[in-house]
């Protein structure tokens, strides 16, 4: 029942083909224009930090379905350096590299549902969920 | 599927009340109601049978001759329903098994108590008379053995505090629930963007804005400056009780918004202590053009207007070239 | 994707296309820089109507084409913020990035206030 789709990222590129490919998924969902935009830009904050970061990862959309609830869910995976502090990454104002330092903290505002899970040496995953209305 | 549909979006009143396995467990272990409570109260089950009929009796006795729990039992026929259920349900206080089934049940009953308007007081009171009661025939039955008698109603008091605290968590819901849907209507509430003159907004804001309504106000500003080419936008907020760190954020983010499409909010309307709890929380709205009424941010909004417009006549005629 | 750079009186108009790449963004503020230099221009607008999003990386970049172009002596405007792209970038807080930035509702805004700008050291033929 859950419509999935894997985007392999690599390059700055892919990060406008995925938010594109986010667009065509959440369109089913009934999102509001707002909330399209609110998604392709959280989409786009995390490929950037995947290109920017590790190089490359993937990040896979699905539609989800709770109890009636209908939503879409955003997973961005690299086998990057990886984080140490997530707690200070989460701040605003914080940024490793070339980046804003909006990255992180910014995209947990865009969504409903933000968990992230990294380690030195061992990636970095993050989910983000946006419920339709 | 649409069995699967069906149990998705009809919720028991357990998975409403978020009554898990570990939130029962932890609400016995809370009462240390445990397995030496329910082997007392098990052995109590037959002398509970006997008494069963009279503390009925004085049970509705005492519930007929008070007005406000009369008006509920005016029906003869419902009366005698009531009065079954209700010796069933103090039998099987004393028949163990307090387990998902027993929760379910208690939470139900409560439900239906709400539902019929019986207010709390009463249903307090009647766990007090039956407890009375109940603690007489023990004292009775067990004359040579007091410490048993005791032993037994500490139990009994264990499950009964369990039942009510179930009984007042479905009340509470059902108010919560109540609660919520007043605040869904309090959201219908429109707040209408009017235009005053060409490329000038205004919206009085009326209400509490919570973050529901104070993304759907901004999105509906955005979109009205988008609509009508709007450049100034007087935002009225006499209308708005409370001014919070919260709601004077989402004022902030939407006059920011309206700034990156090129239109200059006026705020208007901040009451003499609104704008002392502003200062006083810390909220810097130096950013903001503000005035003390929806008067002369009508004259601001025009001076702005005024300054900047200049006939676009002037531009017909340049020539156009790609580069 | 190349960016269409129009040349309108002293003004040079961009109209940043839907899918820019990272890359393509940079080579514009690339051309930009180094066109307002050739033309002498006196203003730049940048106009983003058909963008529907703005991430951090744009805006930055977009920032910095506003600072490059005012540091070779021309104003430069951001025209055309979609109502929802605003509301996103607000929430991402990237509107401070901004804050210096002067920004119209339409291309038609933009060129007024330029001119009205203009005024102000006077026009050369």
């Amino acid at each position: 029942m859950a419509e999935v789709v894997r985007v392999a990222i690599r390059s700055d590129a892919d990060i406008v083909m995925v938010r594109q490919q986010a667009r065509v998924l959440a369109k089913e969902l009934g999102f509001s224009a707002s909330d399209l935009t609110l998604i392709a830009t959280a989409l786009s904050e995390l490929a950037r930090n995947i290109v920017d970061y590790a190089g490359q990862g993937e990040i896979i959309l699905s539609l989800i379905n709770q109890g009636g609830h209908r939503g879409l869910v955003i997973i961005a995976r690299d086998n990057g350096p990886g984080i140490t502090d997530i707690e200070r990454a989460m701040q605003d104002g914080y940024s490793t590299g070339k980046g804003l330092g909006m990255g992180l903290p910014g995209t947990r505002r865009l969504m409903d549902e933000f968990e992230i899970s990294s380690g030195m040496g061992q990636g970095t995953t993050v989910k983000v969920t946006k419920w339709a209305r | 599927m649409t069995e699967e549909m069906k149990q998705n979006t009809e919720k028991t009143l357990m998975e409403e009340l978020g009554f898990t396995e570990v939130e029962i467990a932890r609400r016995r272990a809370f009462l240390e109601l445990g397995d030496d409570d329910i082997q007392e109260l098990l052995s109590i089950n037959k002398l509970a049978k006997e008494y069963a009929d009279p503390v009925i009796e004085a049970f509705y006795k005492h519930l007929l001759s008070f007005e406000e729990t009369r008006v509920f039992f005016q029906d003869p026929g419902l009366l005698e329903r009531v009065k079954r259920a209700q010796k069933a349900y103090f039998s099987r206080l004393t028949q163990g098994d307090y387990d998902n089934t027993y929760i379910e049940d208690r939470l139900n009953i409560g439900a239906v108590h709400e539902r019929i308007g019986l207010p709390v007081k009463a249903y307090l009171g009647m766990y007090n008379f039956y407890l009375r009661n109940v603690a007489n025939h023990l004292y009775e039955a067990y004359k040579d053995m007091p410490g048993k008698a005791l032993r037994v109603y500490l139990s009994l008091l264990k499950v009964v505090f369990l039942d009510i605290g179930l009984a007042i968590d479905t009340y509470i819901n059902r108010r919560e629930q109540l609660i919520g849907k007043q605040r869904e209507a309090m959201r219908e509430l429109p707040t209408p963007v009017l235009q005053v003159r060409d490329r000038l907004l205004i919206i009085p804001v009326v209400g509490i804005l919570d973050s529901y309504r104070a993304r759907q106000l901004t999105e509906q500003l955005l979109d009205s400056i988008s609509a009508t080419r709007a450049k100034a936008v007087l935002m009225d907020i006499t209308g708005v009780p409370i001014v919070d760190s919260k709601v004077a954020n989402h004022l902030l983010q939407t006059v920011s918004a309206a700034r990156l499409m090129g239109a200059t909010v006026i705020l208007t309307g901040l009451s003499p202590q609104i704008a002392q709890a502003l200062v006083a929380i810390g909220v810097d709205l130096s950013h903001v053009r503000t005035t003390v009424d929806l008067q002369s941010g009508l004259e601001e909004a025009e001076r702005l207007l005024g300054y900047r417009l200049v006939p676009v006549g002037e531009r017909t005629g340049t020539n156009q070239a790609h580069v | 994707m190349k960016t269409p750079i129009l040349k309108q009186g002293p003004y040079l108009i961009a109209s940043l296309q839907d899918e820019l790449t990272d890359t393509d963004l940079l080579q514009l503020q690339d051309t930009l820089v180094e066109q307002v230099g050739r033309f002498r221009s006196r203003g730049v607008i940048l106009d983003v109507t058909m963008l529907d999003v703005m991430d951090s990386f744009a805006t930055r970049t977009l920032r910095n084409m506003v600072q490059a172009v005012s540091l070779r002596g021309a104003e430069a405007v951001i025209v055309g913020i979609r109502p929802e792209v605003a509301f996103a970038m607000v929430q991402l807080g990237l509107d401070l990035r901004l804050s210096g930035v002067q920004t119209t509702l339409d291309l038609e805004e933009a060129l007024v206030m330029l001119d009205h700008q203009g005024q102000g050291w006077g026009r050369h033929g």
